[in-house]
């Protein structure tokens, strides 16, 4: 089973940048995701992998084979796209055969292939339904029976599981990836949901404006965020802007109006501007003890598993904590609360050139 | 101040049975949601009260006022759609000041409210752009602050966040309740995403196959859920086949298909009886004995990890443990779990299977 | 197998497939474009001619001015009145279900197919006050001045255009906008003036476009027309102008084609900057939309106003444009039968007119569909833009005008023998229903999402093989609703084979002479016509089920 990487790709749309010295590697049978807002560049990526959009200068390779400069057809890779693109005059059942149908393969085969992946994607009883017949989650299974019978030995999923309900999209994270893992094939995943690429990827490749920004596993990325984009773009985070005024284990970083807070080690300059970020889970709130400072409870809303808590600190800036459901009661609006979190939870990060509020814009 | 009332409302297209006879109360002032699987007609029954169709059966009531042969624009409402729909060819001061100035309101005063609703949404500063202009999330503010501009009381909202990124539907729900509650509106939501729900309501409406299933805060229906669907539907959750092998001062013991033994409190089955056991993966943990399970995956949710695994009696069973201890287990590892016998919920083992019950399409 | 696919292999390669695309531009090109537009080289090559045949002969200028302004006055008429009958027709079209819709839809199309000369004839004989031998007493005989008449007729050709270019544009508008509207408080009237119609301006061009084409290029049921009403001899039109001249031109005075040439120039010029002109002011003209008046217009929104607007357009489309197009068929109790009648000679022409359009629609699909192709699949790059711009040339010249050119290019105007004459009507016939063809199928697929191509292509298929397993299958009916429409325009066709070639043998000429030579014979010209009308009908009916066939299947 082969790699995919993507060196120095540039792609540009007149004005917009889809792809600026994007690079990419992904191993052999692993399940990785691009993660990014939309506008990032994460479906031209894909089409540049597969063929069916042309760059304007880098390299592709598939399975260490420079393919570049090859069809689409030829490259080996099968794209699973937002609407699934099922052919509406064919069944099912031609549908899934349209790869081996292409490739001529022997009636024996093709009966084998069929009945294999009837049975992986738990479709045995609708072969001969047209697409227009089937539910949401029947037409992404569908769409991806095809794709696995193809023989493509890449698959490139955008956003499969959009179009479908959210409480549908959680059963089916699952199903996806363990049969991905279960065929050994490898998976480049599309996605704007970071709980569908913390469940689903081996790996998380971080992409905004056409450039990857981190890559690494989900906790790595979670807990290690390079930028306050990617800090508040997988997990919320509350940001803190301010100097360092102490080094060493810990870094201590004093705002504006004299809070002082702890952050982890870092490599940034005494006296230097920075932005602290901590994981809106990470964010401790008491009702006493020791604090960096303290909030107002704005409002306290239930989520189910945990409590979104919104705060006012000193008047204007907003913090959010998560904390668990069990807590519900015990805190109203406007509460006076304390709120700390673990040094070695904070990262520190140089500020941004462009201001903290252009860097943490999704849209 | 409106509050709304179907009674025995039923929408029927041809063969299909979309909305079969709801009966429904809004209070004034209310921010109830009404959340379902796709098909299960809650769309149907928000374009019922907003006018759009009229329904084939029973009556609608808005303000305590029959709405029967109301046509739309009488109804005094909100409205906003899933695809948005901003008129493309009107800016967005345009757009928001379109209300008015049906209403007969003079130029300036067309643009006043026009100001004023758009700095609610903090958009003052796209007053001049055109829809196609912004991106998603600020067209659907634009598009409240529209729906808002009428000065209507009541709010209807079909799906508004699920054309946006997941990202941005997290920060405009917050942003929606804040200001609902600070004008005082009376809100109906429409939604298939139970997180959003939760989130927003102040009670919801749980509907499927065109039926209403149960109502109650979020919290109610997260924590003790009436119906087996809405236990699987709001929330994630583990459900176990057994049955009671003994029950006394509402503690029942709970026999599973493998023969590990559960306990749980309720009051509400006797010996005997055929059950089933909704535990929420947080109240799941790892001990000394219990429910032996093989771990089949574990993934990293941030603030926990989940452990995926399958138990002895064949049940799919998913926990969760703090970020710590997440090292502490690994595929192919067998532990025994409990369960947290407060928060466990039982429900009578329904005669079409679990399967069929919990059915999501 | 193996040979299979090396063939797919090469015919695969780009260099093939350019080659093959530039192929087909060149066709385009030569066969279509340039010897539509042939004529206006004329006015530089043969100036010394039109200076002294036209330009200096008072009597041939005032004909000239007079039937240019006759053709324009009746456009314009035409245009208006189809504007406002057919906008109310396309809304319920589109937005109204009813039963009995589906034959509306079927009955509006009628008059594309129908031959021109029929329905000249049958208009004529309706409406219009007729000379004493033939008089249908059934008809409504009130008319007498040929300008009424013309403008009576038109609406029928026309009307279809406007209502499905119309209809075309609403069913891209969401309703949506119109229903938040209305939640916004606006009455339906209020929401359809202020919101939806604004949107309407792509279309509303396209019609208008399409209408005034179609009227400024009418001829055969014109000249029927003129033939059959009282008193209209002197009266000509552009079209009706070069095809008397024509006739002249070829038999008797070959100095005609300097005039033929000098009027077929003008129509052309004048009809390509009309065409521009509306594009330009129709960009800044701003309908009203500002004004709201909310009292009156929920008024009128309710109760019996509706349903007034939506008989009084199904009125309109039996009376004007259904009543007069069928009304031929009562000529069969009201005529007496000749014993002379020339059925083999109708027999002839029939066979001929089928050749040429059998011809004309093989040749327009099998180098039609590949530009239509082309086209769609590239709408941001320059040269398809461009070469869709071009495509609706033929469409907007009049079709008289067209003829003449094409027979000035390739045989400089002069009379052909048979052989030759069959050749050129097919050329000519080509020219025009080309475009039809690739309108059609390039619509068709750009409302193909190309990600099933794409996706066919990563799932290993050949553009090829995506093509014909893929995109082919969800085009067909379209390609063949094409392909009917090109072969019912052809066999109704009447100016441009007269222009190209007098004497043409193809069926609509053969009635046009049944009735304006003498002895009039017309119960043979009333049979012909309830044949022709009879046989395009089938067609149309064929057209209906593949369309609505696509529609079930996707």
């Amino acid at each position: 089973m082969p790699s995919v990487r993507l060196e120095k790709v540039e792609k540009r749309y007149d004005d917009i940048r889809a792809a600026e010295d994007l690079n990419l590697e992904v191993r052999d049978g692993e399940y990785l995701c691009l993660l990014g807002p939309t506008g990032a560049g994460k479906t031209t990526a894909l089409r540049l992998i597969c063929g069916l959009t042309d760059l304007d200068s880098g390299k592709v390779f598939i399975g260490g084979k420079d393919v570049t400069d090859l069809e689409p057809e030829r490259r080996g890779t099968a794209l699973l796209s937002q609407t699934y693109s099922l052919f509406p005059q064919l069944t099912v059942a031609e549908n899934i055969l349209f790869g081996p149908d292409i490739r001529d393969l022997p009636e024996e085969q093709r009966r084998r292939t069929l009945a294999n992946m009837l049975d992986l994607v738990r479709l045995t009883k609708r072969p001969d339904a047209f697409p227009g017949e089937l539910s949401g989650g029947m037409s992404q299974r569908t769409a991806l029976a095809r794709a696995l019978a193809s023989g493509a030995e890449v698959l490139l999923f955008d956003e499969p599981l959009r179009a479908l309900d959210a409480r549908l999209r959680i059963s089916l994270r699952h199903e996806l990836r363990s049969l991905a893992k279960s065929l050994k094939i490898t998976v480049i995943h599309v996605t704007h949901d970071q709980d569908e690429a913390l469940v689903m990827a081996d790996r998380i490749a971080l992409i905004r404006n056409g450039h990857v920004l981190q890559i690494g596993e989900p906790s790595q990325v979670y807990d290690n965020p390079v930028s306050p984009f990617v800090a508040n773009f997988v997990g919320q985070s509350n940001f803190v802007t301010g100097r360092i005024i102490e080094k060493g284990e810990k870094t201590v970083v004093r705002t504006e109006s004299g809070m002082t807070v702890f952050a982890r080690q870092c490599a940034m300059e005494m006296g230097e501007q920075v932005v602290v970020g901590v994981k809106i889970g990470n964010t401790e709130i008491a009702r006493e003890g020791d604090s960096f400072f303290e909030g107002i409870v704005e409002r306290v809303l239930f989520e189910g598993r945990n409590l979104h808590v919104d705060l006012l600190v000193e008047g204007t800036i907003h913090f959010s904590a998560k904390i668990p459901s069990w807590r519900l009661g015990k805190l109203a609006s406007g509460d006076k609360v304390m709120i700390r979190w673990s040094a070695e939870k904070a990262s520190v990060f140089p500020m941004p050139e462009k201001g903290l509020r252009e860097e943490l814009k999704v849209e | 101040m409106p509050t709304v009332e179907l009674s025995k409302v039923s929408v029927i297209f041809g063969k299909v049975v979309a909305v079969d006879e709801v009966d429904l109360r809004i209070h004034d002032g209310e921010y109830v949601t009404i959340l379902g699987p796709s098909g299960c007609g809650k769309t149907t029954l928000i374009r019922a009260i907003a006018g759009i169709l009229e329904p084939t059966r029973g009556e609608v009531f808005i303000g305590g006022k029959n709405m029967k042969d109301v046509p739309i624009e009488e109804r005094d409402i909100g409205y906003v759609f899933q695809n948005i729909a901003l008129f493309p060819n009107m800016n967005v001061a345009n757009n928001v000041g379109y209300g008015p100035r049906v209403h007969e309101k003079g130029i300036e005063e067309q643009v006043e409210i026009a100001r004023k609703y758009l700095e609610l949404v903090k958009l003052l500063d796209k007053m001049q752009m055109f829809p196609s202009e912004l991106c998603g999330g600020e067209q659907q503010k634009v598009s409240l602050a529209r729906a808002l501009a009428t000065g209507a009381k009541l709010l209807l909202l079909d799906e508004p966040l699920s054309a946006l990124d997941a990202r941005v539907r997290v920060d405009l729900r917050y942003e929606l309740r804040r200001l609902v509650k600070r004008l005082g509106l009376t809100t109906v939501h429409v939604t298939h995403d139970q997180e959003e729900a939760m989130s927003v309501s102040d009670r919801i409406v749980v509907m499927r196959a065109g039926g209403i299933v149960e109502t109650g805060t979020p919290a109610q229906l997260y924590t003790r859920p009436l119906d087996i669907f809405t236990a699987n539907f709001v929330g994630e959750t583990n459900l176990f086949e057994g049955w009671v092998t003994h029950c006394q001062d509402c503690k029942s013991a709970i026999e599973l298909r493998d023969g590990t033994i559960m306990n749980v409190v309720t009051c509400d089955f006797a010996e005997g009886e055929a059950v089933v056991v909704s535990v929420r993966p947080e109240f799941v943990f790892p001990f000394t004995e219990g429910m032996r399970t093989r771990i089949t995956q574990t993934i990293y949710m941030g603030n926990y990890w989940r452990i995926i695994g399958i138990a002895a009696s064949e049940d799919p069973v998913e926990f969760d443990v703090p970020v710590a201890e997440g090292k502490l287990y690994h595929e192919g590892q067998e532990v025994y779990l409990m369960v947290n016998p407060k928060a466990a919920v039982v429900y009578q083992r329904p005669r079409e299977g679990i399967a069929e019950a919990v059915k999501l399409e | 197998m193996a040979r299979l696919e090396r063939v797919l292999e090469f015919i695969s390669r780009r260099s093939i497939r350019k080659g093959w695309l530039a192929l087909v531009i060149l066709f385009f090109l030569s066969f279509v474009i340039i010897p539509t537009i042939f004529v206006l080289t004329y006015a530089f090559t043969n100036w010394n001619a039109i200076d002294s045949v036209v330009l200096n002969d008072p009597v041939k200028m005032s004909m000239i001015t007079n039937a240019i302004i006759n053709s324009f006055e009746i456009a314009g008429f035409v245009t208006l009145i189809d504007f406002l009958a057919g906008l109310p027709m396309a809304w319920i079209m589109v937005r109204k279900k009813f039963r009995g819709k589906q034959l509306v839809d079927t009955l509006i199309d009628m008059p594309l197919v129908v031959p021109t000369a029929a329905l000249g004839f049958s208009a004529a004989l309706f409406w219009g006050i007729t000379p004493g031998d033939i008089v249908n007493p059934l008809g409504l005989g009130v008319v007498s001045s040929p300008l009424l008449l013309l403008i009576l007729l038109h609406i029928v050709f026309s009307y279809p255009y406007m209502v499905r270019s119309l209809s075309a544009i609403l069913e891209q508008i969401d309703q949506n906008y119109e229903t938040a509207g209305r939640t916004l408080g606006a009455s339906p009237l209020t929401a359809a003036r202020t919101i939806t119609l604004p949107l309407f301006r792509a279309g509303l061009v396209t019609g208008i476009i399409l209408c005034l084409a179609r009227s400024l290029s009418e001829t055969g049921g014109t000249v029927i027309a003129l033939a059959t009403l009282s008193g209209s001899g002197g009266y000509n039109t552009g079209p009706t102008l070069i095809d008397g001249w024509k006739k002249i031109a070829q038999n008797t005075d070959p100095n005609y084609n300097a005039a033929l040439a000098f009027v077929s120039i003008l129509l052309i010029i004048i009809a390509l900057v009309l065409m521009i002109i509306i594009r330009l002011v129709m960009k800044r003209v701003h309908l009203p939309m500002g004004k709201v008046w909310p009292r009156p217009e929920k008024l009128l929104s309710r109760g019996f106003f509706p349903k007034l607007k939506d008989s009084s357009t199904m009125v309109f489309l039996a009376v004007a444009v259904l009543l007069p197009s069928f009304f031929i068929f009562t000529c069969v109790f009201v005529f007496n039968p000749t014993s002379n009648g020339n059925w083999s000679g109708f027999g002839d022409s029939i066979i001929y007119s089928f050749i040429v359009a059998g011809v004309v629609t093989c040749v327009d699909l099998v180098l039609g569909v590949p530009l239509a192709l082309y086209i769609a699949r590239g709408r941001s790059k320059r040269l398809p833009e461009v070469i869709d711009t071009l495509v609706n040339i033929p469409l907007i010249v009049p079709t008289a005008a067209l003829g003449y050119s094409l027979s000035l290019f390739w045989v400089g105007g002069n009379a052909v023998n048979s052989d030759i004459g069959l050749l050129l009507v097919i050329l000519a016939h080509i020219a025009f229903t080309y475009p039809l063809v690739v309108r059609n199928v390039t619509g068709a697929v750009e409302e193909v999402d190309p990600a099933f191509e794409e996706t066919a292509r990563t799932l290993g298929a050949k553009p090829i093989q995506a093509f014909r397993r893929v995109l082919l299958p969800m085009i067909k009916s379209s390609i063949l609703a094409g392909a009917i429409m090109a072969f019912t325009r052809s066999l109704g066709e009447t100016g441009a084979t007269r222009a190209v070639v007098s004497n043409a043998n193809t069926a609509p000429n053969f009635i046009v002479t049944l009735i304006t030579k003498a002895p009039k014979d017309l119960y043979s010209a009333a049979m012909a016509c309830i044949i022709l009308i009879a046989i395009s009908y089938v067609l149309m009916l064929g057209l209906r089920y593949f369309t609505r066939r696509r529609k079930g299947a996707i």
